[in-house]
């Protein structure tokens, strides 16, 4: 064997790395209004475990919450589709409700659009940086930094709409 | 504390997880892994190929069985009219088919508002119309003694039975239609012997018993005129 080249990892090695995040997924699930967030963490564990191959293991968060976003979308669906009057409405991609520790930041993030929300809130509320926030929306992480500069302006002008005290948003994006 | 800050302190508070974590880990890992090697991409991609193939010849010859059904033998029938003008029209062209006892004319049908239903149904109700005002006149005649009316009645019932009458196979949905080729109007009846109540009940009219019919008549005619023997 070549010195330089190390043995392949043991696939029980590699995914006990990423489901080191199994609280970080379940987390992410709760906040954004899953009814079962452990069951999506398992889930989303499971499909990692058969996807192992394409998982980052250095940060797999991006791609878990990716995974998560998937399952809580289809778990909205059939939410949906068992309710009689949800399905008179019914959206194609029915967006995550998000609930947060403070009402008037719940306004607020309930003023933006999905895409904004989410850019706010991978970065905010998960610990992404923006270069790994990008990666989980699947956009260069130049167009990450436009869409969050824009998301942040937004949140900030709703929240200051909401009467409460707010000062000019001046967040650095920290880089990695 | 701006916006940022703001957003970040509202974070809630995380549940941890309650599930057993070493349980749930051993079951994941239990199944069959994905990682790099577990899989070749050349079997993957000849393991899509077969599937792919396969899924074609299960669409075609699914397509060749609908073809081949509808052509020949009982299918269902999904194309439905809503509009009464087009009822009407196929109501109207059924009664130019069909006749009625001497005297009678064609009531006046129509659609029902939101309503819809299939393409065969006006014929189907004109060979009903037609069929309880032979059967009352056939009940009138043998009750009056008449044999020349009788034998009309039981000739036009006859050639109801026999061209417009279609039985659909058991088990057949509400929808069900008779193999393409079948000539309009038609009556389609169910296969649960009410065909055979009927082809009994015309043969003891026919022997000058008209209980069967007399019974029919009166459970069907309900607002439909019939004239008197002549």
């Amino acid at each position: 064997m070549n010195p330089d080249q190390h043995p392949p990892e043991d696939p029980e090695a590699r995914f006990r790395r990423v489901f080191a995040h199994l609280q970080p997924v379940a987390d992410y699930a709760a906040r954004r209004g899953s009814p079962d967030p452990e069951a999506i963490a398992a889930e989303t564990m499971a499909i990692a475990w058969r996807r192992l191959d394409r998982v980052p293991v250095d940060d797999p968060r991006p791609w878990l919450f990716v995974t998560a976003r998937n399952l809580l979308m289809a778990e909205r669906r059939q939410s949906s589709r068992r309710s009689q009057a949800d399905r008179a409405l019914a959206r194609p991609e029915p967006e995550a409700a998000v609930e947060s520790a403070d009402p008037a930041v719940t306004r607020a993030l309930r003023t933006l659009s999905e895409r904004d929300r989410e850019a706010l809130l991978l970065v905010a509320w998960e610990d992404l940086s923006p270069a790994r926030a990008a990666e989980a929306l699947g956009i260069s992480p130049v167009a990450f930094r436009v869409r969050l500069l824009r998301a942040r302006r937004r949140f900030a002008r709703s929240l200051a709409a909401d009467g409460l005290p707010n000062t000019p948003d001046v967040l650095e994006v920290k880089s990695t | 504390m701006n916006a940022m800050d703001r957003l970040r302190a509202s974070r809630p508070a995380p549940a941890p997880v309650e599930a057993d974590r070493d349980a749930l880990f051993d079951r994941i890992v239990a199944t069959p892994p994905g990682g790099p090697g577990a899989r070749p991409a050349r079997r993957r991609r000849k393991l899509v190929l077969v599937a792919a193939v396969g899924l074609a010849v299960t669409l075609t010859a699914g397509t060749a069985v609908a073809v081949s059904t509808n052509l020949f033998g009982w299918h269902t029938d999904n194309t439905f009219i809503k509009d009464p003008r087009v009822w009407r029209t196929l109501y109207r062209d059924a009664t130019q088919e069909l006749r009625l006892p001497p005297g009678m004319v064609w009531p006046s049908r129509t659609l029902p508002p939101h309503t819809i239903t299939n393409r065969s149904e006006p014929g189907g109700m004109a060979v009903a119309i037609s069929q309880t005002a032979w059967e009352c006149y056939w009940t009138e005649a043998i009750r009056a003694g008449d044999p020349r009316a009788a034998r009309s009645a039981r000739a036009a019932l006859s050639d109801l039975v026999r061209h417009h009458i279609v039985v659909a196979p058991p088990g057949s949905p509400e929808n069900v239609a008779p193999p393409a080729g079948t000539q309009p109007p038609f009556e389609i009846y169910a296969s649960d012997g009410g065909i055979r109540y009927v082809k009994h009940s015309y043969a003891l009219a026919a022997a000058g018993d008209p209980s069967g019919v007399a019974q029919s008549c009166r459970a069907n005619r309900g607002d439909l005129r019939i004239p008197p023997v002549r």
